[in-house]
């Protein structure tokens, strides 16, 4: 199991959380990640409203790398990943578009064949390495305790070009929770946005936004709330005392976490390389829960 | 005169079996179930006259048994075609009921103690039945069957209750299916429809939530012949819903899961449908959510005007984009864009009924095979002339009506089959040199 690890933008300026759990507990779990070099953004797919080739270039630039590398890219970022198989979608519907890529990439010796395999991190950690070698390295079950699961949009939809996960009834994070010894259930509010992507336009909408659904995680007696996007976290973790405030309720405290902090602490991974003093939620009260080392 | 072949016996086959037998021409007609009835059988009520559905058939169905000229066979299906108009050489494959229908009473005392339980079709599921069983109380012919992929005397080889119970010795293990070759002048095609299966379409939650029913469901649920005697128990908790919500178009008139042409009678069953709750319990709240309201019918404008006004059933204009349910309470939020005002809105519902497409019968294809006549693109039976021709298909002395080729309802199926019929007469009658 060998991946050209993509890792985008934002976790690489600002969500190190992400980019350390995932380096602390991939190779665990026998998941080889070689570093790509020349990588840039990924396109992201709102740069299309601007210039669509742009935005196919550059998700084209990194696919091609990947396919000189001979591995398949795992993108961090739910965005990244829709980016790419955006992209791969397009290009494979249109020889054209295909070939002023190729065009274009040529200048610096790169060639797009639409070879490059992609993969999500729930396809990653639930359909290959799966849940045996996933329950057999936790050795520190994350008992009696109970997560919402928040896939986040990018992840399943669209919902007809190949997303990693049914796009009404996700249940792929739901899977990898329990598989770390702690409960996951089904919640109505499971797959609303975080309204991440209206952040330019409506700070506020966003805020307003992510406050209903960390009430209803509240509410529901969630001891928290896990994803794998780093938009997502962005918002229900960062902002989150921006939230408070916007709906006006100090005590609406929800510790987030990225999966891959919680998988490291159920494998027994140690707490710093984790990257969990970067949460700026109130995750202390579930940290001392788990104990541990 | 040569007899004339009708495919198909719920109430377009039965009309059409009627209109022919009546002149004196004689009719086979071939139904796939055990019983005729189709699903006009499994209805409550008709609209826009709210008059109780198996009594309209159910007299129909027996004069259709009773008639001097109709020969029915149940549990069969047509297996070979060959000839043309006037002269068609048909095969007609009929399964075993393992029971003989000349004995057989129809007393039931089979299926009573019949250890095997078995989901029924005719309660789309929501109730059961034997493995040796009657359809429906009201099943023409009045003959027990037995459903040989349930009963342990075929799968296990023990048991023979049913054998040791019938008074009048009718149990027959050993029928073997059998197959009738006829000579008719004409076929008429009556073979209906089948209903989307709204799982496909996620947002709605079908299978996954117990308390989203669809029509058909619903339709069983309010019936007094249904699995609740029509009390509104519904799936989750059994408590008796009185906050009910239909969803139009489920499976019709869309570009992405199912079929982009409008299914024709869901509009106005599911009118039917609220009176109906409206009538059992004046106080329920009933919500239907349409994208255009259809009441193209006789009479069908005034029903809707008086469901609105009369009854207080309430119509938003919005297609919902999704329902949620709640994991403890089972209740069920709807939300959606009331498009007459603009505004994206909740509505919370302790059931919700989608209204599904009426579909191609899976087997059309199989059929048309067979029969050598064309499907549309959807599947359904094709007319190559709707218009001048609304009811002859693309070979000569081959007709079709009612709901296998494009949804209908009962009206207009009924007035097809007659029109079916008249046609098939005068090949009938050409064949004889008569006309």
């Amino acid at each position: 199991m060998k991946y050209a690890l993509y890792l985008g933008c934002t976790v690489q300026t600002e969500q190190y959380g992400y980019e350390a759990s995932v380096r602390t507990t991939m190779p665990r779990l026998g998941v080889e990640l070689v570093d790509m070099t020349g990588v840039s953004c990924c396109g992201f797919p709102p740069f299309s409203s601007v210039s669509e080739l742009a935005w196919l270039y550059s998700s084209a630039r990194n696919m091609a790398i990947a396919e000189g590398m001979g591995l398949p890219i795992f993108a961090l970022c739910n965005g990244c990943h829709l980016s790419f198989v955006e992209t791969k979608h397009k290009l494979e519907h249109s020889p054209e578009l295909k070939a002023k890529m190729n065009e274009k990439l040529a200048r610096e010796g790169l060639r797009y064949e639409g070879k490059a395999e992609l993969i999500h991190i729930f396809e990653l950690l639930h359909d290959v390495v799966g849940k045996d070698k996933i329950t057999a390295a936790v050795s520190n079950p994350l008992e009696g305790l109970r997560f919402a699961a928040h896939p986040g949009c990018h992840a399943i939809r669209p919902s007809r070009i190949g997303r990693p996960d049914d796009p009404e009834n996700p249940k792929k994070l739901d899977d990898l929770i329990t598989w770390l010894g702690a409960e996951a259930a089904d919640y109505p509010e499971k797959i609303d946005c975080c309204g991440s992507s209206l952040a330019a336009a409506s700070g506020k909408t966003v805020l307003d936004i992510a406050g209903e659904k960390l009430k209803a995680v509240k509410r529901r007696g969630f001891d928290g709330l896990v994803t794998t996007c780093p938009f997502c976290f962005k918002v229900y973790d960062n902002k989150q005392r921006a939230i408070q405030a916007t709906v006006g309720d100090r005590e609406l405290e929800v510790p987030v976490f990225y999966y891959t902090q919680l998988l490291g602490l159920a494998i027994g991974v140690d707490q710093e390389s984790l990257g969990l003093d970067l949460n700026q939620s109130p995750i202390d009260p579930v940290l001392e829960k788990i104990g541990g080392k | 005169m040569k007899p004339v072949l009708v495919i198909g016996g719920g109430i377009a086959g039965i009309q059409a079996s009627l209109d022919l037998a009546d002149r004196g021409t004689k009719v086979h007609l071939v139904e796939r179930t055990p019983s005729i009835g189709g699903v006009m059988a499994q209805l409550d009520k008709t609209f826009p006259t709210m008059d109780c559905s198996i009594c309209i058939l159910a007299p129909k169905m027996i004069e259709c048994y009773r008639h001097p000229n109709i020969t029915i066979h149940t549990q069969s299906e047509v297996i070979g075609l060959e000839g043309n108009v006037g002269d068609f050489r048909i095969k007609v494959l009929e399964h075993p009921r393992s029971v003989d229908a000349t004995k057989c009473t129809g007393c039931a005392l089979c299926s009573e103690k019949c250890p095997v339980k078995k989901p029924s079709a005719f309660q789309v599921g929501l109730g059961q039945r034997k493995a040796i069983y009657l359809a429906f109380p009201q099943a023409v012919p009045l003959i027990a069957t037995i459903d040989r992929e349930a009963c342990l005397w075929f799968t296990k080889g023990v048991c023979r209750t049913c054998e040791k119970v019938c008074t009048s010795k009718a149990v027959d293990y050993e029928q073997k299916e059998n197959i009738v070759d006829l000579n008719v002048s004409s076929v008429i095609v009556a073979t209906g429809f089948e209903q989307y299966d709204p799982k496909d379409i996620g947002e709605y939650g079908y299978g996954r939530y117990k308390n989203v029913l669809t029509a058909l469901e619903f339709e069983r649920l309010v019936c007094a012949s249904g699995p609740t005697g029509g009390v509104l128990n519904r799936p989750s908790d059994g408590k008796v819903s009185h906050n009910i919500a239909f969803i139009q178009c489920v499976g019709s008139r869309t570009q992405t899961s199912g079929y982009s042409y409008c299914s024709a009678s869901c509009c106005m069953y599911a009118t039917k449908e609220a009176v109906l709750i409206k009538e059992h319990e004046p106080s329920s709240h009933v919500t239907i959510f349409y994208m255009d309201l259809k009441t193209f019918g006789k009479g069908f404008q005034g029903f809707v005007d008086r469901a609105r006004s009369h009854w207080g059933v309430e119509y938003i204009r919005g297609r919902p984009g999704e329902i949620r349910e709640d994991p403890v309470t089972k209740n069920l939020t709807i939300l959606y864009e009331n498009t007459e005002v603009g505004r994206v809105e909740r509505l919370d519902a302790d059931l919700v009924v989608l209204c599904t497409a009426a579909i191609p019968h899976r087997d059309n294809a199989k059929l048309a095979t067979v029969l050598g006549i064309g499907q549309d693109e959807y599947g359904f039976f094709a007319n190559p002339d709707p218009v001048a021709s609304p009811v002859e298909t693309d070979r000569p002395g081959i007709y079709s009506c009612g709901s296998c080729h494009g949804p209908r309802d009962i009206p207009e199926s009924v007035a097809e089959a007659s029109a079916t019929a008249a046609k098939a007469a005068e090949d009938a009658a050409r064949a004889e040199g008569v006309a």
